[in-house]
This record gives C-alpha cells, structure tokens and sequence, in this order.
C-alpha cells in the first residue's frame, strides 16, 4: 500500500493501493505540480523510485526540484521523460539521473519508450516500488484530441498496474470544457480535486479512493 | 475483419522455402497471403490484413521501408520484424510491434501473430469503451444530478462502463509486458485518429 495522508492529510489516501492511477485536477496555480512532486519526493525519502514525465519544466529543474527536497537522493532512483521536444534525441545524465527525450508532447510511442526506459532503470537498480507523475495532460491534450489522451492514461495505468507502481497525473479543470474533464476522470482509479477556497488558501477533495467521496477541506 | 472471417495474415519473404513453411504453420487458422518482395508485400496490403510478417533483409524495398510505407497509409495492421539477428531494444523505436528472430518455430509464430491479434483486440475494446465514457460524460454534463438519478439510460451505462472496464483488465490480461505496452500506444497514434 502507499501511504499518500502525509503530503495531503485525508483517511482516504492513506492505504492507497499498488497499481493505483489518481488524477490531480483544479485550476491553475493552485499548486497542483507542487502536490504530485511532493507525492514523489515523499515515497523517494523511503527509498521509493520515482518517474517524472514532464510537459513544461525542464528535465534539470525536476532533478534540482527533487535534490531539494530529498537531499540524500540517488540518482537511480528518478527517472525524467522529458516531452517538451527541446532536448537532442540521446538519452543524457543529469546530476546523476537519466532523461529521456522524447520529440513532442503529442508522441505517446515516444513517452511510452521513455517510461519503459526509466521503469526498467528504476528496476535494475533494486526498486520495486515506485511512484510516476505526469505533468500535464492538460499540454498533451493541446496536442492530441481526448479520446486519444483518454486511451493512453489508460494504457499508461494499466502498465502502471503491472508495475505495482501509483501515478498521479494533473489536468488543469480551467482549461478545458467539463465534458472533456468527466471524459478523462473516467481513466483513472481516483480523483484529487483541488481549488481556491473562499478568503483564501486553498481547499481540496478525494474522489473514487474510498466508498464515499470526502468533504471540501482546508489544505 | 469481420466476426466469421478468419483473420488476414501477409508474409512478406523473399526466400521461397521459408514462406512457404511460414504458410503450412499458418494457413488451418488464418487467411495467408504471401509477396516474395516488399513491392509484392504493399501491391497485396489493404485494410484486411491485421499482421505482417515483414523480412528485413530483402533485395529491393528493404523491410524497414516497407514499413514505413505501411504506416503512412495509416492502415491498422500490426507489423512483426523477421531478422536473423538478435535486435537490441530499438526495435520497438523503429516502429515495429514485434519482432522474430530466424530460425522461428511454429509455436512461436503461432504466439506472435495471436498476441498480435489480441493487441488489436484490446483497441476496438477500448474504442468501445471510450465511446460509452463518452456518452456518460456528455449525460453528466447536460443533466442535473437528480436528473441522472432518475434516468435509466444513465445507470444501465455506468453498470455497462463497469462491466467493459473489468474485461479491458482481465480478458486480454491487460498490459503484460513493455513490448504490449509499446505496441499498444503505437495503435493508438496510428489508429483512426482524426
């Protein structure tokens, strides 16, 4: 199980099963990136691998992002797909964890390649747990239609499953239309929803983790 | 391919002999259709062949343009490599479903071409089941939430949405390996996208 109530304080996280897929929806800046990073950094301080697949950051802020916040990580134990198409083709080393390039966010064989790569480092290295997060569908989405994205967040979680690994994927709610977000949720095992709370601060909820959806509350 | 039609199955070899076994092991379950080169292959490619078993090294078109050739007509077959070398992991990068290395054994083509066919399998099936999310997702959005209470349409689809997603995970066994998984996102990029 992976115990998710320690970045985010609600029952329903704390027995998440392996195999899991959640989505992290709300609108942006509303720290949805901050909360998947720190989903992975909290599972690497106890030896959990992890996988970034980034859209929008640069693969050399992820890896200073994730120093940062486990200072005595190794650099096995991360792995970064990064689709933003800026990097040559050649996977590369940086500060001691593996990119992988991949040419577009639109390329899902390309992202599926640069998964598998980081998977099958994170399991020479001794890992059998891990934790991926994909930042965010809500790029590849401007790349590819949602039946599209849909079908790949499904496949990704089935291989996910097989992993026994949990992934946490943010889709920004404010830029799409509210069919495409019920289309999307569909794909998932589970639903972090995020927003601004009235006077400030932010409120959130759990979703499809447990038999009842949880109340709004203060984050 | 229609339910009763046995599945389409394209050897693309230039040696003789080796088709011809290709097809024995092959022709009791599927529909074999055999080019002795790759502009054979393409002349006898239409949107009935689910798998192709394409030589790499052949005189003429090599398979690796031939395969290039069957993804820009964007037809929905799965395409396995036949090379007598052992390929190294680019395989799959290459745009290739599958590969199998020389000498094949009947078992083992046997297995291929059926992973391949339930590969394809899973994508209708997944088809399917995105055009019920879909629906339900549009009731969601147009409909109050006492309204979907009420409707029976809504609730026989979320029963249906259930059933489907549980045989997407068992039936086919899901995503087993990092081969099914490439090979399935493959699907996805040069399905019947747009």
């Amino acid at each position: 199980m992976y115990d998710l109530s320690s970045v985010l304080d609600f029952d329903a996280l704390a027995e998440v099963r392996p195999g899991s897929s959640i989505l992290v929806s709300g609108p942006a800046m509303t720290g949805k990136e901050k909360l998947v990073y720190d989903i992975l950094a909290d599972g690497a301080r106890d030896g959990d691998g992890a996988v970034v697949v980034t859209t929008s950051d640069k693969a050399a802020s992820v890896v200073e992002e994730f120093r940062d916040r486990v200072p005595d990580l190794q650099g096995a134990q991360l792995g970064v797909v990064d689709c933003r198409g800026e990097g040559g083709a050649d996977p590369e080393l940086i500060d001691g964890v593996s990119v992988h390039q991949v040419s577009s966010p639109g390329d899902l064989t390309g992202i599926g390649i640069g998964i598998t790569k980081a998977l099958e480092g994170l399991h020479d290295s001794g890992r059998e747990r891990g934790r991926l997060a994909l930042v965010s569908l809500s790029t590849m989405l401007t790349y590819t239609d949602k039946k599209t994205v849909f079908k790949f967040c499904h496949v990704l979680s089935s291989r996910l499953d097989a992993a026994g690994y949990i992934g946490v994927f943010t889709i920004d709610s404010g830029a799409h239309d509210q069919q495409t977000i019920q289309v999307i949720k569909q794909a998932f095992d589970g639903l972090i929803d995020i927003r601004d709370a009235d006077g400030g601060g932010r409120e959130a909820r759990v979703l499809g983790l447990a038999t009842e959806p949880t109340d709004w509350k203060r984050i | 391919m229609s339910e009763s039609d046995p599945p389409v199955v394209l050897i693309v070899e230039d040696e003789p002999d080796v088709a011809e076994t290709y097809k024995l092991w092959l022709q009791g379950d599927y529909e074999v259709r055999m080019g002795q080169n790759g502009d054979e292959g393409l002349e006898l490619l239409d949107e009935d062949v689910d798998v192709v078993l394409l030589d790499r090294m052949m005189p003429g078109l090599s398979g690796d343009e031939v395969l290039s050739e069957i993804r820009k007509r964007d037809l929905g077959c799965r395409v396995a490599m036949v090379t007598a070398v052992e390929p190294d992991f680019d395989i799959l990068e290459m745009g290739f479903d599958a590969y199998l290395s020389k000498p094949i054994r009947s078992e083992q083509l046997h297995d291929t071409v059926t992973n391949l066919l339930e590969r394809s399998e899973y994508d209708s099936m997944l088809q399917e089941y995105y055009a019920l999310v879909e629906k339900q997702a549009t009731l969601e959005a147009t409909k109050s939430s006492a309204e979907l209470a009420e409707s029976d349409q809504y609730s026989d689809l979320t029963e249906e949405i259930a059933e489907m997603r549980e045989g997407l995970d068992d039936t086919l066994g899901g995503i087993e390996d990092d081969d099914d998984f490439i090979a399935t996102l493959r699907g996805l990029s040069n399905g019947d996208e747009e």
